[in-house]
């Protein structure tokens, strides 16, 4: 479903170079759980923001199903994330100004229809990440590890083909980690493709799949059963 | 282009509720508008009190006549010291007949109210005009039954009259009104016509209660006169009405020997010019509301745009995350500027009940001035305000929509 061919990124910034990758190549089969792994600071955020559209390389091609995206436009990356692509951020950004319910809505604001049964769609993912009771809270007023879920369900609103998470479970105690990691194993089995960056090798262990990375290259690629 | 507009709708109901939730900020950004558009409605309700005033001053006294007062002085002070005045006399309207008859038409007048008539048992007070026989053509007033008083009434001193509607109403002659005799103040007088019904004019009065004698007959037998109050003339169609008036000036002041610098002793009143007196005297009240509103909109737009732009910075994750999830550039931009006309246009309507407060009021308070209610502010202040909206919204939805994801995440 996806290829990335030698993608580079160099950041630069008010006159420095700081160069993260360096030639990256991988692929990733269609309902395939991968982890992507590495230690902090080496490029992993870097090179899912690419894999998510929010970045671009600064060379390289990056196939998303035989389509190569660093030819879109900033409007059809848009339109790719909003349809294809759902998000799990390290820090969970969610909006803390409206309920639960409705940050699980918010990419529907800009989908081109919005489903007549959005709501109840929303409802069920609430319910199974486990926040049916809690729909109409401000999200400050749930837990770490409440808030991711609430991020997840948001990343599943769309139906998105790929599903990328940002070392979800970085911020969270081990019994909310443990949560987490049990509904992506559950979306896992659903069948669809998911890729999660992290830097902790349990985390990384329950892929079907891990991805080494080092020096900004690609470092091993191993099957875990 | 369904789908396209039920995006537009949601992207603005959220723009709303963006409002809505940080309601002090939304309240300050409206402040400026709300005070521009208040004052707007203000001004924007006199100049149409002064529009209003002087239609009815047109049809109150028809768009081509002119009115000459004995005794100089100033507009309100005018009627008032015409009583006392005795400078004007049948010989100077003798004069501008001679003079200007190709021009204008003429006619003396003097009025009075609270004069009794009575036919058999019933009495009725009204207003006596004593009127020449061009009175008609220069008020513009028809007669609808019976004949008009004529030179031979006002050579013989003819006791005939003319009566109004509600005269003949009062007095129970509506019927058959012609060759009653009347008494009016006790003398007798036969009914020649009945005056066409002209109804209540634009300050309320019954035009159809009056009398109206011969001009020689009222002056010696009822106003027991030998100057007249006023002399009413009609510009011919053709002639300029300004270009008449100064020549009646120089007639009369020629005819009264009023040498250069010398003060006036009539006083000349045309439309126009009435006009013209009350948009001056109140052009000051409306220039000084104009640039009020006008400074008080462009403060409250840079108020309105200093806000929205600290309000993006604080919302650089929010607007991270809403491009992550597939808001395109445009979709932020977009937002910020509903958010941003929303919001004025909101000011809008609160200014206008501000505004509608005083517009309600003040000519209850003081009904001399001249105040109304016009839709006209409606339609100025949603464009002022949707223009404020839109010009003061670009700058912080374009900073807004130029974040790129990851900046915006970061
Ligand atoms: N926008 C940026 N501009 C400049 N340098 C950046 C930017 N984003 C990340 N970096 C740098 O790139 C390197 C990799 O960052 P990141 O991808 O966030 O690593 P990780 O997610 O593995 O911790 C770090 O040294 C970081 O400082
Ligand atoms: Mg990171």
């Amino acid at each position: 479903m996806i290829e990335l061919r030698g993608v580079k990124k160099t950041y630069y910034t008010e006159g420095k170079e700081t160069p993260v990758l360096f030639g990256i190549d991988f692929k990733i089969e269609e309902g395939d759980y991968t982890a992507i792994m590495a230690p902090s600071g080496t490029g992993k955020s870097t090179l899912l923001n690419i894999l998510g559209t929010l970045d671009k390389p600064t060379e390289g091609k990056y196939l998303f199903r035989n389509r190569d995206l660093t030819e879109l436009s900033d409007d059809e990356l848009s339109r790719m994330r909003n349809k294809s692509i759902g998000f799990v951020f390290q820090l969970f950004n969610l909006l803390g100004r409206v309920s639960v319910l409705e940050n699980v809505l918010l990419p529907l604001l800009y989908a081109e229809t919005y489903p007549k049964e959005a709501r109840e769609r929303a409802l069920r993912l609430l319910d199974m990440v486990g926040l049916g009771d809690r729909v109409h809270f401000k999200p400050n007023a749930l837990s770490g590890g409440q808030q991711q879920r609430v991020a997840i369900a948001r990343a599943l609103i769309n139906e998105p083909d790929l599903l990328l998470a940002d070392e979800p479970t970085g911020n969270l105690d081990s019994m909310s980690s443990e949560e987490i990691l049990q509904i992506f194993d559950e979306i896992h089995r659903k069948g669809r493709t998911i890729v999660v960056v992290t830097h902790e090798r349990d985390v990384a262990l329950r892929a079907d799949k891990i991805i080494t990375m080092k020096d900004g290259r690609v470092f091993s690629e191993e099957r875990t059963r | 282009m369904k789908s396209r507009s039920g995006r537009l709708f949601r992207i603005f109901g959220h723009a709303v509720r963006a409002l809505a939730d940080q309601k002090g900020k939304t309240i300050l950004m409206m402040l400026g508008t709300a005070v521009g558009i208040m004052l707007l409605t203000g001004v924007v309700g006199l100049s149409r009190g002064v529009e209003k005033r002087i239609e009815e001053v047109m049809a109150f006294m028809g768009p081509r006549s002119g009115m000459v007062f004995a005794g100089g002085g100033r507009l309100q002070s005018a009627g008032a010291r015409a009583g006392s005045g005795s400078t004007l006399k049948l010989q100077d309207v003798e004069t501008l007949r001679n003079k200007l008859s190709d021009r204008a038409v003429f006619s003396a007048t003097l009025r009075r109210e609270g004069v009794q008539v009575k036919y058999e048992g019933q009495a009725w007070e009204t207003a006596v005009f004593a009127v020449d026989p061009d009175f008609p053509i220069v008020s513009d007033w028809a007669i609808a039954a019976g004949e008009p008083l004529d030179y031979h009434d006002e050579k013989s001193l003819a006791r005939s009259c003319l009566i109004g509607a509600t005269v003949a109403r009062n007095l129970m002659i509506e019927d058959d009104p012609l060759g009653k005799k009347i008494l009016i103040n006790r003398i007798p007088f036969t009914v020649k016509g009945v005056l066409e019904a002209k109804g209540t004019n634009t300050m309320g009065m019954d035009m159809d209660d009056c009398v109206w004698t011969p001009l020689s007959t009222g002056m010696r037998r009822i106003f027991h006169a030998t100057s007249i109050r006023m002399v009413r003339f009609k510009v011919r169609e053709g002639y300029s009405i300004p270009e008449v008036r100064e020549e009646v000036e120089r007639i009369l002041k020629e005819a009264h020997k009023i040498k250069e610098g010398e003060e006036i002793d009539f006083t000349i009143r045309t439309p126009d010019f009435i006009a013209k007196r009350i948009m001056e005297m109140t052009r000051t009240a409306r220039l000084v509301g104009y640039s009020l509103a006008i400074v008080a909109l462009l403060v409250g737009g840079i108020v309105l745009m200093n806000i929205l732009l600290l309000s993006v910075s604080e919302r650089v994750p929010e607007i991270g995350l809403k491009r992550a999830v597939g808001a395109t550039a445009n979709d932020i931009f977009l937002e910020f500027i509903m958010e941003s006309v929303s919001v004025s246009v909101l000011g809008m309507l609160l200014g206008i009940i501000l505004g509608f407060i005083p517009l309600l009021l003040l000519p209850r308070l003081m009904p001399m001035l001249p105040m109304a209610f016009s839709f006209k502010s409606l339609t100025y202040g949603f464009i002022f305000s949707a223009a404020v909206g839109i010009f003061f919204g670009v700058q912080p939805a374009k900073r807004a929509s130029r974040l790129t994801p990851i900046e915006a995440l970061r």
